[in-house]
């Protein structure tokens, strides 16, 4: 997994809890590389897990609840160092639907060996659209927090309903319905 | 010091910063000598591509250069054939010719004649593989002429039912109205293609008439004229339609068990029609018959601009301006040919004289000794062209009677050299004593642009005269440039003329006299002014052998033609004397 998520969910828990919190957060954890993370490297998914499920220990909040806000802040991310891909978007839907088609297109140019999840889409109507999220990795829950962020980002409102795949691991299917 | 505490950084998180750090760094070298190692590769691949394309390019153009020569030798080697075959073949030819005229008994004349059969067939065969060798190389040439169907159709006619496998075939010709009485094209192309129709068409039909059809129709303003021969033969199917206009090809003749000729015919003939832009093809059905046809686009000739040697008088037969006694000089170094041209030559009562090579023809030619020169181009030690040269440089055109060139070379290969050294028809050998018959009365009768095979040189001197005695030039208009002497006539009338020419004379047999002592005297300054000056005066007067010489003298060009300033003196003093004895008369 790429080194980004790494530095930035650091990033998001100094600003949550604090400098001092993190550094006693991540001598608890036992990682690998005591959490010196760089944004070019590449690291196992498992170390993800095990920050979260140490913030979630620190702070009481589920693990489920920091990928939502993790969803959030890497949206934020996103907007912020890659514009170029929300420029010619005019609404959540189309940003979502380019995913695949467009940004993960420009991902594997810089990373030929990045494990990128897939998101294919189905749009039902104007204001139903379904993405089918399968990974390697169970991130479900921060596509979710990505999934709202993206709506508020076009300041668009609506629901999300999130469906696990009866069988396939790691495989959700989140319906976007919109409402004006 | 406690308001500062946010800006601090703990020890732990600096050391953890420095590892990450050192790890990126670790990655950036790895990514650069990744990336490094991959340009190698990459600039590796592309000098490989590189040499790869060279070595293939050389290959490539090695191989052409191979092909090139190939079919360069391949060219020299039909050329030459055609020659080392047609030579022969003409004397065997010629031979029987003779043997026939002499022969009375019907058993050793029926043998001749199938002798002759033979050797014409084989005759055409090779001209039809030299046809075609000349297209394959690109060098088939048409020429425009005006062209009378009607004629050319009536003559295919006649040649087919005078042919043996003909006499009785009824041939029916039905030329429309509408077909223009002269179009521009190529007679002997169009003539081939006819004949070739019409002789499939007898070879292929045992019974029944051969109808030769032309119209025309208009299309988008052009006319176009169409030529058909039906006949109601044995006919084709559809597979060997396919087939017919391909090289080399024949359908199977049930008429006749062996296959004749090269099959090379139809694709020849469809060859000429693609070259002028026409279109050929057949409609046939097994058993019932075959229509064969072209169709190419044709420019009217305006009937009013035509001359009447052109065409729309046929040249009426020549009285038989008896070319008995005509005194011929023949250049030919093939024992059999020459026997040939002899016996041909006696039995036209001409008076003939044998030089076995071109330098013996040079060697014997003089002025007012022969009417007519025959001169084969190939022969040893100096061959026709170089010898035509050397008499044309020697002599005065008005001193030269009509050179004939005999070849077995293709034609148009050597035309326009025979061009340029003066010959004034080229005949191609094997030659029917008819047509080399024709040739003599034509060239005997002054009327060497009428004949109607083989090219004319158009850019050859004017002959003085059209009689078949070269004379000596017996007034001044035979000596000048006709169109000097018409203006100096205008000047100074017939009578002022003559004393001017008188004043030239004087002149120049001083002047000439000083220009020789002068070069004896190795005064080649002098010898360049006395020249000028005789140059000068010739142009004048119009004498246009004079002035060249003089410009040859004071060029000092006279080396080009291996002739010293004396022996070019000499002519110009030599044309001097015969300008006095004019002059004196």
């Amino acid at each position: 997994m790429k080194g980004v998520v790494f530095v930035e969910l650091l990033k998001m828990a100094e600003d949550a809890f604090g400098e001092e919190a993190v550094d006693n957060v991540l001598d608890k954890a036992d990682l690998e590389n005591d959490g010196a993370f760089t944004t070019v490297g590449n690291y196992p998914c498992s170390e993800l897990v095990k920050i979260v499920v140490a913030f979630s220990e620190h702070s009481g909040l589920s693990p489920e609840v920091l990928q939502i806000k993790f969803g959030h802040w890497m949206m934020a991310f996103f907007i912020e160092h890659y514009p170029e891909f929300f420029k010619d978007k005019t609404s959540a839907f189309a940003l979502l639907e380019s995913v695949d088609q467009e940004i993960h297109v420009e991902v594997r140019k810089l990373y030929p060996d990045a494990e990128l999840p897939r998101f294919d889409t189905e749009r039902h109507s104007d204001s139903h659209l379904s993405m089918i999220y399968s990974s390697p990795r169970p991130l479900d829950m921060f596509c979710q927090g990505l999934i709202e962020a993206c709506l508020e980002h076009f300041d668009e409102k609506g629901e999300i309903s999130r469906t696990p795949h009866p069988t396939a691991e790691n495989t959700t299917t989140f319906d976007v319905t919109t409402t004006a | 010091m406690t308001e500062n505490t946010d800006d601090r950084v703990s020890r732990k998180r600096y050391e953890r910063e420095k590892a990450a750090r050192a790890e990126a760094e670790a990655l950036l070298e790895e990514k650069s000598r990744d990336l490094f190692l991959a340009n190698q590769k990459l600039e590796e691949y592309s000098s490989n591509l590189e040499q790869a394309v060279l070595e293939r390019t050389a290959e490539v153009r090695l191989a052409l250069e191979r092909t090139e020569a190939a079919s360069a030798a391949r060219s020299r080697f039909l050329a030459t054939m055609s020659h080392e075959i047609r030579t022969p073949l003409g004397g065997l030819l010629g031979m029987i010719d003779l043997l026939e005229m002499d022969e009375k008994e019907p058993g050793k004349l029926e043998l001749l004649n199938y002798a002759k059969t033979a050797g014409v067939g084989l005759s055409k065969i090779v001209n039809d593989v030299l046809d075609f060798s000349k297209m394959e190389a690109g060098v088939f040439l048409f020429e425009e002429e005006n062209v009378d169907i009607r004629a050319l159709i009536e003559s295919v006619k006649i040649l087919a039912t005078s042919h043996e496998t003909g006499t009785d075939r009824q041939i029916v010709t039905k030329v429309s109205d509408s077909v223009p009485r002269l179009f521009l094209g190529d007679a002997t192309r169009i003539r081939q293609v006819v004949s070739n129709f019409v002789s499939n068409a007898i070879r292929y039909s045992f019974d029944g008439p051969i109808i030769i059809k032309a119209t025309t129709k208009d299309n988008d303003g052009k006319t176009i004229l169409r030529v058909e021969v039906e006949d109601f033969g044995v006919g084709i199917d559809a597979e060997g339609i396919s087939n017919l206009f391909k090289d080399f090809t024949q359908i199977s003749n049930p008429l006749t068990a062996a296959a004749q000729g090269a099959g090379l015919g139809l694709a020849i003939c469809k060859r000429i029609i693609n070259g002028v832009g026409g279109e050929i093809s057949v409609e046939s059905t097994f058993g019932e018959g075959s229509t064969f046809w072209f169709e190419i686009e044709i420019e009217t000739v305006d009937l009013q601009n035509v001359s009447g040697a052109d065409g729309l008088n046929p040249p009426v037969d020549l009285p038989p301006e008896g070319i008995q006694g005509t005194r011929v000089l023949i250049a030919e170094d093939n024992i059999i040919n020459q026997k040939l041209l002899l016996t041909y030559a006696e039995r036209m009562g001409l008076v003939a004289d044998l030089a076995e090579d071109g330098s013996v023809a040079l060697e014997k030619f003089a002025p007012d000794k022969y009417d007519l020169v025959l001169m084969d181009i190939a022969m040893p030690k100096m061959d026709g062209l170089e010898a035509t040269r050397h008499i044309r440089e020697r002599w005065a055109a008005e001193q030269i009677p009509p050179i004939l060139a005999l070849t077995a070379h293709v034609m148009d290969a050597i035309e326009e050299e025979a061009g340029q050294v003066g010959i004034d028809k080229i005949l191609s050998k094997p030659i029917p004593y008819e047509e080399l018959k024709k040739a003599i009365e034509n060239v005997v009768a002054g009327n060497l642009s009428s004949s109607n095979s083989g090219p004319v040189f158009s850019s050859k001197p004017k002959r003085a005269k059209a009689k078949p005695q070269i004379e000596e030039a017996r007034s001044l208009v035979d000596l000048m440039a006709p169109d000097v002497h018409k203006n100096l006539v205008e000047m100074f009338g017939l009578d002022g003329l003559s004393d001017f020419a008188g004043k030239f004379l004087q002149d120049s047999s001083e002047r000439i006299e000083k220009l020789v002592s002068a070069n004896d005297d190795g005064d080649f300054k002098e010898v360049r002014a006395q020249a000028h000056s005789l140059k000068g005066a010739a142009q004048a007067l119009g004498f246009p052998d004079m002035a060249e010489w003089a410009r040859k003298i004071e060029l000092d060009e006279t080396g080009h033609e291996d002739m010293t300033v004396l022996e070019t003196a000499e002519m110009f003093r030599a044309k001097l004397t015969e300008l006095s004895v004019i002059l004196k008369g």
